[in-house]
C-alpha cells in the first residue's frame, strides 16, 4: 500500500488527488491565482491533511494542466490530455470520446479501445465552448456560475442565440433580458448555443460512444443535457468531473511506482 | 423643385441618414438604442431639419442596415451590402473591394459597375469587428476615437496572440502589468484586427482600388495595418460612416427616377412620421 499524488494545475482551477494505490482518499479544488508554484502546493497540503498526512507520507507525485512546469515537488509531469484520458479509462472503461469543458479551454479527446489517446483538438482560440462564456454570462445575471446548470433546467422557452461568441452571446443575453427574457429561459439558451460549439471539436475527432464530461463545465446539468441533446445520447459524467485529470496523475504515480 | 430623397442605415451601434436631391444636402450620425422606431423618427427629422426640408418634400425613402425593417415609414428595404456598394460607387468610381468595419461585424464587398458580385461577412465572432477594439480599448483607459493616433506613436506592435476577444483582452492586461507601453499595445491590436480582417477579405479575390468604410475606417492606425497586409493603399471616403446611407438614397433615387421616365411614381409606404410614433 502506498500513497501518491496527482495534481492539475489548471488556468482555472487547481486539484489535487490524494489515492491509496488505485482508490481516491481525498481530493481538494482551490481557484489557481496566479502564483502556480505557491497554489500547486497549497492545494497538495489541504487534501494531505484531510486524510492526516504529509508530504513525506507521500510515494510518488506527478503533475499535470496549464501551469504542471511549476510543480517544483513533482516527480514526473504530463500533459493534462493523457492524464485526463487516464482518470476517464480507469472510471468509465467503456469512454471513447471524452470532453473537457475548462476555465479557459475546451477540448475532445478520442479513446481507443485499450485507452489510449488516437486523437484530441483543443480549442484554445475562442472562449465560446470554455468556462470563460459561462462566467461572463453568470455575472451579467448577476449569479454564482455553478447556479447556472439548475436553473437553466427550469427553463420553459429557452432563448435562440445566434452566435456562441461570449463577447456576442453577452449583448445578446443583455437584449434579451431587456425585452424580458426569463433568466432561466435564457441560460438554457446560452447552454444550447455552448453545446453547439463543443460539438463542433467533437465531431472532429470522429465522435464514437460511449462519452464522457469531464472539467467544471461537467457540474452544469444544463450543458451535459443540452450535449446529450446535440449527441442524442447518453453523456457520463462522473462524480467530481473537475478532479478527472489529477486523478489520471494519481493513477499514473501508482503505476510509476509499480514499474520500479 | 426637384426631389429628394433620403437613406436612414440603421447599423447595429451607430444609425446614419443621408438627404440628398443631385447632392447630398444633409447627413446624421448616431448612436442606435433600443427603440429603432421611435429613433428613426428622430434622427430623420434632425436631418430635415438640418436640411430645411419637410418630410413631403421627401420623394422615396430607403432602409438598410441590420435596424431596416423597423423603419416604418421607408419605401423600400434594401441591404446594407447593396448599398454600401451604391455609395462607394458614386464617390469613388474606381473601387473594385470594400473593406466595411462596423461596430458588430465586418464585410467584405466586391463591385463591378456599382453591382455587388461577392461579399463576405463576420458576425459570428467578435474579434475583427469594431466590438474588439471597443473592449480593448476600454480595458486600457483609452478613448475608442483616440486609438489610430495613439497607435502611430508606437516603437514597436506588441505581439498579441490571442484571437479570441475575450483572451486578447486578459493578454493586453498582462503585457500592459508586465511594463509594455500603452502605444504598442494599441498597434498589436491593430495588427490583430487587420490579420482577421484581411483573413476574411482574401476569400474574395481582392482588387484595388479598395476603400474602407464604417467606424474602422476612422481609425488611422487600424487602416495603416490594413494597408500593410493588403500591400497597397486604402481609400478612404472623406466620410466612411454615411456610405451605406448615401447608397440607399441613391436606390432611392434610382427608383423615383425609373419610374418618372415613364411618367409614373413609385408606390409609398404609406406611413408618415406621425403615424410611425403611434407604434412605439
Amino acid at each position: 500500500m502506498a500513497f501518491v499524488l496527482g495534481i492539475d494545475v489548471g488556468s482555472g482551477y487547481s486539484k489535487a488527488v490524494v489515492c491509496e494505490d488505485r482508490s481516491i482518499r481525498s481530493f481538494a479544488v482551490m481557484p489557481s491565482g496566479g502564483d502556480y508554484k505557491e497554489i500547486a502546493r497549497t492545494v497538495a497540503t489541504k487534501a494531505l491533511l484531510e486524510i492526516g498526512l504529509s508530504f513525506n507520507d507521500v510515494v510518488y507525485t506527478v503533475a499535470a494542466g496549464y501551469g504542471a512546469g511549476m510543480v517544483d515537488f513533482a516527480d514526473h509531469s504530463l500533459t493534462d490530455i493523457s492524464c485526463h484520458a487516464t482518470g476517464i479509462h480507469h472510471l468509465f472503461p467503456s469512454v471513447k470520446t471524452v470532453i473537457d469543458v475548462g476555465a479557459q479551454f475546451s477540448r475532445a479527446i478520442r479513446l481507443d479501445n485499450d485507452g489510449r489517446i488516437a486523437n484530441f483538438i483543443l480549442n484554445e482560440k475562442c472562449a465560446g465552448g470554455s468556462g470563460k462564456f459561462l462566467q461572463t454570462i453568470a455575472r451579467i445575471l448577476h449569479m454564482n456560475v455553478n447556479e447556472i446548470g439548475d436553473l437553466s433546467l427550469t427553463a420553459t422557452n429557452p432563448v435562440e442565440f445566434t452566435t456562441a461568441c461570449a463577447v456576442f452571446a453577452e449583448s445578446e443575453a443583455v437584449s434579451r433580458i431587456a425585452e424580458g427574457a426569463a433568466p432561466a429561459d435564457i441560460l438554457a439558451g446560452l447552454n444550447k448555443a455552448m453545446a453547439s460549439k463543443i460539438i463542433t471539436l467533437v465531431t472532429r475527432v470522429s465522435y464514437a460512444p460511449d462519452c464522457a464530461l469531464t472539467g467544471g463545465g461537467a457540474k452544469n446539468r444544463g450543458l451535459v443535457k443540452a450535449i446529450q441533446e446535440e449527441l442524442s445520447t447518453t453523456v457520463l459524467v462522473a462524480d467530481e468531473p473537475q478532479i478527472t485529470a489529477a486523478f489520471g496523475a494519481a493513477l499514473v504515480a501508482f503505476e510509476r511506482i509499480q514499474a520500479r | 423643385m426637384s426631389p429628394y430623397f433620403a437613406g436612414i442605415d440603421i447599423g447595429s451601434t451607430m444609425t446614419k441618414v443621408v438627404i440628398m436631391g443631385d447632392e447630398i444636402v444633409a447627413s446624421i450620425i448616431g448612436p442606435t438604442g433600443p427603440e429603432h422606431r421611435k429613433l428613426a423618427n428622430k434622427v430623420i427629422e434632425e436631418a430635415l431639419i438640418k436640411a430645411a426640408l419637410s418630410f413631403e418634400d421627401l420623394a422615396y425613402i430607403v432602409a438598410t442596415g441590420y435596424g431596416r425593417i423597423n423603419v416604418p415609414f421607408a419605401d423600400r428595404q434594401v441591404t446594407e451590402i447593396t448599398c454600401h456598394a451604391k455609395g462607394i460607387h458614386h464617390l469613388l468610381p474606381k473601387v473594385k473591394t470594400i473593406v466595411d468595419i462596423g461596430g458588430q461585424d465586418s464585410k467584405g464587398i466586391k463591385i463591378s459597375n456599382g453591382k455587388v458580385t461577392g461579399f463576405v461577412m463576420n458576425d459570428k465572432c467578435a474579434a475583427g469587428t469594431g466590438r474588439f477594439l471597443e473592449i480593448i480599448a476600454d480595458s486600457l483607459g483609452v478613448p475608442l476615437v483616440k486609438l489610430g493616433e495613439i497607435s502611430l506613436t508606437a516603437d514597436k506592435a506588441a505581439e498579441i496572440s490571442s484571437t479570441c476577444t475575450v483572451f486578447a483582452e486578459h493578454e493586453v492586461i498582462n503585457k500592459l502589468s508586465g511594463g509594455e507601453s500603452v502605444a504598442n499595445l494599441v498597434a498589436g491590436i491593430h495588427e490583430s484586427v487587420a490579420t482577421r480582417v484581411y483573413a476574411l477579405v482574401n476569400k474574395l479575390k481582392i482588387e484595388p482600388e479598395v476603400a474602407i468604410t464604417g467606424g474602422g475606417a476612422k481609425n488611422i492606425g487600424l487602416v495603416k495595418a490594413l494597408e500593410h497586409k493588403f500591400g497597397f493603399p486604402i481609400v478612404v471616403p472623406p466620410e466612411p460612416l454615411i456610405t451605406g446611407a448615401l447608397g440607399a438614397a441613391l436606390v432611392g433615387k434610382e427608383v423615383y427616377e425609373k419610374y418618372a421616365s415613364e411618367g409614373l411614381v413609385p408606390t409609398r409606404s404609406g406611413h408618415g412620421l406621425e403615424e410611425a410614433r403611434l407604434f412605439s
